[in-house]
């Protein structure tokens, strides 16, 4: 067997913006410190000193002009890839997001394209607080024009992230800290993984879990402990929230008869609700219990680590919530 | 600075004025017809700045501006029909009845974007600016804006950005604030100039009344920015149209009648100050007193202008709506 590369997902996109930005040259990097200082989780460490700074761009402190500006580039011919340091600071460029990106291409008939990728790393863990813990997928979802990419394997987060640099569409490509430092295989040359293909990342005949990002790795753990209890758990992960692969979700709910959707945003009016009525409307006659969903309550994330995990739905309550779905 | 010397080049810009203004009145026309829902962002009385920027920019260069844009986009040469049709919500419009008075573009002549975002222009002709540089062409890109775009937060944070990586953009600001009216911006700096030169980027100001004036500012301006890769700021003062501030569009002060420049007894009624100083007839007086051209070439050049603007009338007034069904697409390229 060849031996394939071991990468933590932060280093596989690292990697992806080196090759795509070797690749093309009119792809460049903006963003606060993510320069001279290579990002502040390291996330963009190397790209200064091998590309210039005429294309990794260390910026003042002006979210809403800056991203306005990467906007502007990108109609204008480049390519982006735009950092948010911190999700929670998505909040400062909701105008040009949703006002200017999400609407050139739609009101210009077509006319003029925004391919551009705002990344930006979200995760509940490490003291970091209310204002540093937020992640808002859910309100860039509902935007119509804007897609939204979730990673959780190195590989999908590599292969996303040179789709989502080469898609024509403004997108929102949202990385969960705590996966950062996972490792996993990459595979050999220019692998691009598509934009709204899901994948089944565990194949199982007694209910499908639903979920990305940071959720698919606790739904692996909560599906390992259910192994030796004789359930078999399949997990679907949409990867992107936007576009969404209806099918390979509502083929697996069909197999499976049973649902749970997971989330780590909050549950009330997230993306938990969303797929869950999907199921509902499209696979009712298939369901043997109703479609069960599992998020991070509606309360504020506190600024402490004895706190946190009261948040983040854990392997032990996904694994009770399928043992009550399979007795009912 | 850069003059105007040629005849020709003059009665260019008086053209492009006279098209700017005989557009928006078709536009009150087609309101009053209820040929579309009235709005009142109408560009009357700005022509002497619009008209002196858009006779100076390149194939290339890109431009970027706000609710109040129609003279803009006719002045930059895209079609008066297609533009005409789009703000009457028709398929044949420049983007096929979608965009709007308010975000009107047009691919063809590098019109980038209509924003009714008040600052939205701002950071978009920054983001031009930087691809300007980046793509090393050597064009530049404008953002038009009003006074009021001051006061958001944006336009101190693109100043700034622009500044510190010499980024080739022309700001120009069309401040039509009236004084003893509310001011449109409320800025605790005494002058708006002062905000962009704090953060180290060339300032002028000039008579947007006075086309050439602001011809020579601008062409000043593009000279630096293209020679230097710098952002200039540009304050034009206009003297804002009375009727700039209706709900729907209406002739507040009439119908231009070219000939008020020489035969100024017909100029009366409340607006007749504004009328005397407004920027069409001030410049054609200009060209009469210095023998640049006759009444009859004048008369012959809006003549020719009117005809232009109703062949564009008819246009639009030809295409149809377009199908609701289209409504849902489009969200993605």
């Amino acid at each position: 067997m060849p031996s394939e590369k071991m990468l933590t997902v932060k280093d596989a996109i690292l990697e992806a913006l080196f090759e795509e930005m070797a690749r093309d040259d009119r792809v460049c990097i903006i963003g606060e410190d993510v320069g001279v200082a290579g990002g502040v989780f390291g996330q963009t460490k190397g790209l200064f000193e091998k590309f210039g700074e005429a294309r990794v761009v260390d910026t003042p402190i002006s979210e809403p002009a800056i991203f306005g500006m990467t906007v502007g580039a990108a109609m204008a011919g480049l390519r982006p890839v735009v950092e948010v340091m911190f999700g929670d600071f998505i909040t400062l460029v909701m105008d040009q997001l949703v006002n200017q990106a999400a609407k050139i291409h739609y009101m210009s008939a077509g006319g003029y394209t925004v391919p551009l990728v705002l990344r930006t790393a979200v995760g509940v863990g490490g003291n970091l607080g209310p204002q540093h813990s937020q992640s808002f997928h859910a309100w860039v979802a509902h935007v119509p024009g804007l897609k939204v990419v979730m990673p959780q394997s190195p590989a999908d987060a590599k292969g996303l992230m040179k789709a989502a640099i080469r898609d024509n569409n403004p997108v929102v490509f949202i990385e969960d800290r705590t996966t950062y430092n996972v490792k996993g295989p990459i595979p050999d040359g220019d692998v691009i993984v598509p934009l709204g293909k899901a994948n089944v990342v565990r194949e199982g005949r007694d209910v499908t879990i639903v979920a990305v990002s940071r959720m698919v790795q606790i739904a692996t753990k909560a599906a390992d402990i259910l192994a030796g209890e004789g359930i078999a758990v399949e997990i679907v992960d949409p990867r992107c929230i936007v576009p969404l692969d209806r099918e390979t979700i509502l083929a697996s709910v069909r197999k499976t008869s049973r649902a749970l959707v997971l989330d780590a945003g909050h549950l009330d009016y997230g993306i938990t609700g969303e797929i869950a009525a999907i199921i509902s409307e499209q696979a009712f006659d298939y369901l043997d219990a109703p479609v069960a969903r599992l998020a991070a309550p509606n309360v504020l994330i506190p600024c402490n680590t004895a706190l946190e995990p009261l948040i983040v739905p854990n392997e032990q309550q996904i694994a009770q919530k399928i043992r009550e779905m399979l007795n009912a | 600075m850069p003059e105007i010397v040629s005849r020709e080049a003059r009665l260019s810009l008086l053209e492009r004025m006279l098209l700017m203004r005989r557009f928006e009145e078709a536009v009150i026309h087609a309101a009053a017809k209820h040929k579309y829902i009235g709005r009142n962002h109408l560009y009357i009385g700005h022509e002497g700045t619009g008209a002196a920027v858009m006779a100076q920019l390149k194939p290339g260069d890109l431009a970027h501006t706000t609710h109040r844009n129609h003279g803009h986009i006719v002045g930059r040469g895209a079609d008066p029909g297609r533009a005409l049709a789009e703000i009457m919500g028709r398929e044949g419009g420049l983007c096929g009845g979608r965009g709007g008075t308010w975000h009107m573009t047009d691919t063809s002549v590098g019109f980038q974007s209509t924003s009714a975002m008040v600052g939205g222009s701002i950071g978009l002709a920054t983001g031009g600016g930087f691809a300007c540089k980046q793509l090393g062409q050597g064009n530049v890109s404008v953002a038009l804006f009003g006074d009021g775009v001051l006061d958001e937060g944006i336009s101190y944070e693109a100043f700034n950005f622009a500044s510190q990586y010499s980024l080739p953009i022309l700001f120009m600001c069309e401040n039509n604030e009236k004084p003893g009216r509310r001011e449109t911006s409320m800025l605790a700096a005494d002058r708006l100039l002062d905000i962009p030169k704090a953060l180290k980027i060339h300032t002028m100001t000039v008579d947007g009344g006075d086309v050439e004036a602001v011809h020579a500012a601008v062409g000043e301006a593009l000279a630096r920015i293209r020679k230097d890769q710098v952002p200039v700021f540009i304050e034009s003062q206009i003297e804002a149209w009375p009727g700039s501030h209706q709900h729907k569009p209406e002739f507040t002060t009439g119908e231009t009648d070219i000939s008020m420049a020489w035969d100024t007894g017909k100029i009366t009624g409340p607006h007749a100050d504004w009328i005397r100083q407004e920027p069409i007839l001030r410049y054609v007086r200009k060209l009469l007193a210095e023998k640049a051209a006759a009444q009859a070439d004048i008369e012959a050049l809006d003549k020719k202008v009117q005809a232009k603007m109703a062949k564009a009338r008819d246009f639009a007034e030809a295409s149809p709506f377009p199908q609701a069904e289209g409504a849902i697409l489009g969200a993605f390229a």
